[in-house]
């Protein structure tokens, strides 16, 4: 009984703030569609009409939830990484370049190593924040920020110049080996089982957060730095090691998009899936499975969003558009401040 | 290579960056890092396309766009302010909002999510061409740029004036230096904070006007492409100094003007763009290594056996 008392206080603060956006945009498309209904039953629901629909829902989900996740990691640690998007950018990018490099390599070899040189690359993307801030206390949110442009500035000018496929009008690189294609999810042909690992990473980090001396760890550190430090624990590398396990996951999930959705790296591959999950990480309070649960209400959306503009003409930027409104919202308090 | 159209293109390149990079410094001497300034430009930059379009008035479209940009960033204030919403979180959000609704005005009013292109535009005053042919070199770069640009280069001392030579400013440094001892002098911190947003607003909104109405005259989903952040790059590279960081922006204006014409000669572009980004980060580096080697003890020497 407690438990179910305390799960409810916990998600309350952010399922209010999803139903109110909720609202606030069946208002709008009320005002502007006769068919409000319609619209918004396509933009929840018709991701279940089909299975290649839900097969779609479920590759949206598995880049978001697997940002978040690292975004849980770093805020636990007391670090705003709003790098997200470099950090998916640089892993898809090394996972595509490794597996061009080694096509004669047996997959069962190439298969991790793509996806260790993605991760990797995240990792690095993460760490490099992280040690300026400890190092010299240089403000996160603006290294992780401008650290996102040099990374898409990087990655696009690798995919330009050094591994385009000339054959196809685009900036997109060639094809990795047909080997190493991920394998389909169990039951839905068109998903593949990135969606899987990203589920099971989601418990890990549970218990890696909440479960394990690590965690504590990272936790204490995020709580008070100089406390935790004062303490004996030794703060500063946990919240290195927690960037690093940040940036690793937004590498994987570009590794893993570039293994099982685009089969190659395309430029602006990523509908901005970095800040999108940091705002998943924030409306599930960065906590792991409340994230995996936001994604995938995120993802709905996002996906659905195509069949609303279809079904009803309602432009999918709704959904935009109410993302917009909800980061805009989400950290606001009901109760005004008085001081003036 | 002609040096006065060169220099016309660096002061057309910069203008943005440096009314951009302004929004962010006045946020920035109230401690307040200004990443919203990007939504800001976007919704200018839309307001100008639109109501030039409607009314068929430069003025008119300059005004509005001033003016949304202005109600966006007093919306940013009272959200943070008085609902205490974060300030970065909501930021993001404010840029989330404006590509989105943008966008989607784009595609409901006007019914083309490519854009908004009208087909005749009004003009923007320009200084007339030969005015200043007495001037060598710079008067020709100067001739034929548009009152948005005069406007941005005005900004630079009328901010150092404001900052340092008026008791407004100087409550707002004093409110972004120490909070709680610049309300226990009396300062109305809350109120500070809002003007600086207020006024990095109206800067933002001349950004986004000259973007879209001064050579191009159409508005495209996301067309500031982050020079809201190149702003916020030449602030902190500048350390919020007025002259510094128009120096900064200049620079940058500079790079990316530079980077238009060496495409020429084969260097890749995305490394002159990422100039200002990488710059940005060193300078933050540099200023913060700076600080912490001279608050370093001196170091003890052994003496000898």
């Amino acid at each position: 009984m407690k438990a179910i008392r305390q799960f409810f206080e916990a998600v309350r603060a952010p399922l209010g703030a999803i139903l109110l956006t909720m609202g606030l945009g069946f208002l709008l498309v009320a005002a502007i569609n006769d068919e409000p209904v319609l619209a918004y039953r396509e933009l929840l629901f018709a991701n279940f009409d089909s299975l290649s629909n839900f097969a779609l829902f479920l590759n949206r989900a598995t880049p978001i939830t697997l940002i978040a996740l690292g975004v849980v990691f770093a805020f636990r640690a007391g670090f705003f990484n709003a790098g997200g998007e470099g950090q998916l950018y640089l892993g898809a990018m090394a996972a595509t370049l490794v597996a061009l490099a080694l096509p004669a390599l047996h997959p069962v070899l190439l298969i991790p190593l793509t996806v260790a040189a993605g991760i990797a690359a995240g990792a690095f993307w993460g760490w490099v924040p992280a040690t300026l801030k400890i190092r010299l206390g240089v403000d996160e949110v603006v290294t992780t920020l401008m650290l996102n442009f040099v990374a898409l500035l990087i990655t696009s000018y690798i995919v330009n110049h050094l591994i385009r496929d000339t054959t196809t009008y685009g900036a997109i690189s060639l094809m990795i080996p047909k080997s190493i294609w991920l394998p389909p999810f169990p039951g839905v042909p068109g998903a593949t089982i990135g969606f899987l690992v990203a589920v099971i990473l989601a418990f890990v980090a549970w218990i890696a957060i909440f479960r394990t001396e690590w965690g504590a760890e990272i936790r204490a550190a995020g709580t008070n730095l100089r406390f935790a430090e004062a303490v004996g624990t030794p703060a500063r590398q946990r919240v290195i090691g927690a960037m690093l396990v940040s940036g690793g996951f937004g590498g994987l999930a570009g590794a893993l998009y570039v293994l099982g959705v685009g089969h190659r790296f395309e430029q602006n591959f990523s509908p901005a899936y970095g800040l999108v999950a940091l705002t998943v990480a924030l409306l599930a309070r960065i906590h792991p499975l409340g994230a995996l649960a936001t994604a995938l209400f995120y993802a709905l959306m996002l996906n659905g969003a195509a069949y609303m503009q279809i079904a009803t003409d309602v432009p999918r930027s709704l959904v935009n558009l109410l993302t917009g409104m909800l980061v805009f919202l989400m950290t606001a308090r009901l109760r005004p401040s008085v001081r003036g | 290579m002609d040096i006065s159209s060169f220099l016309g293109s660096v002061i057309e390149q910069s203008t943005p960056i440096l009314l951009a990079a302004l929004a962010a410094m006045i946020t920035l001497r109230a401690n307040i890092l200004n990443i919203a300034v990007e939504g800001m430009m976007l919704t200018a930059a839309f307001v100008a396309i639109a109501v030039g379009d409607a009314t068929g008035s430069a003025a008119l479209a300059l005004l509005a766009a001033v003016v949304a940009s202005v109600l966006v960033s007093l919306l940013l204030a009272i959200v943070t302010l008085v609902f205490r919403a974060d300030f970065i979180v909501a930021g993001l959000g404010l840029n989330l909002l404006a590509a989105g609704g943008t966008l989607f005005m784009l595609e409901k009013v006007y019914e083309n999510p490519g854009g908004l292109r009208p087909i005749t535009f009004p003009e923007l005053w320009r200084v007339p061409e030969g005015s200043l042919s007495f001037l060598p070199v710079v008067g020709r770069a100067i001739e034929g740029q548009s009152v948005i640009v005069l406007l941005a280069f005005l900004a630079v001392p009328a901010c150092q004036i404001f900052l340092y030579r008026t008791p407004t400013g100087s409550y707002l440094r004093a409110a972004g230096e120490d909070e709680a001892a610049a309300a226990s002098a009396g300062i109305r911190v809350g109120r500070m904070k809002a003007l600086a947003v207020a006024i990095s607003g109206l800067l933002a909104g001349l950004a986004g006007a000259q973007l879209a109405m001064d050579r191009l005259h159409f508005f495209l989903p996301d067309m500031t492409s982050g020079r809201g952040f190149i702003g916020l790059a030449a602030t902190l590279f500048g350390g919020g100094l007025p002259y510094a960081t128009a120096g900064a922006s200049i620079l940058f204006g500079f790079f990316g003007a530079l980077g238009d014409r060496l495409q020429v000669f084969a260097i890749p572009s995305q490394f002159v763009l990422m100039i200002p980004y990488v710059a940005a980060i060193l300078g933050l580096v540099v200023a913060r290594w700076r600080k912490v080697a001279s608050q370093r003890p001196a170091a003890v020497k052994e003496a000898a056996p």
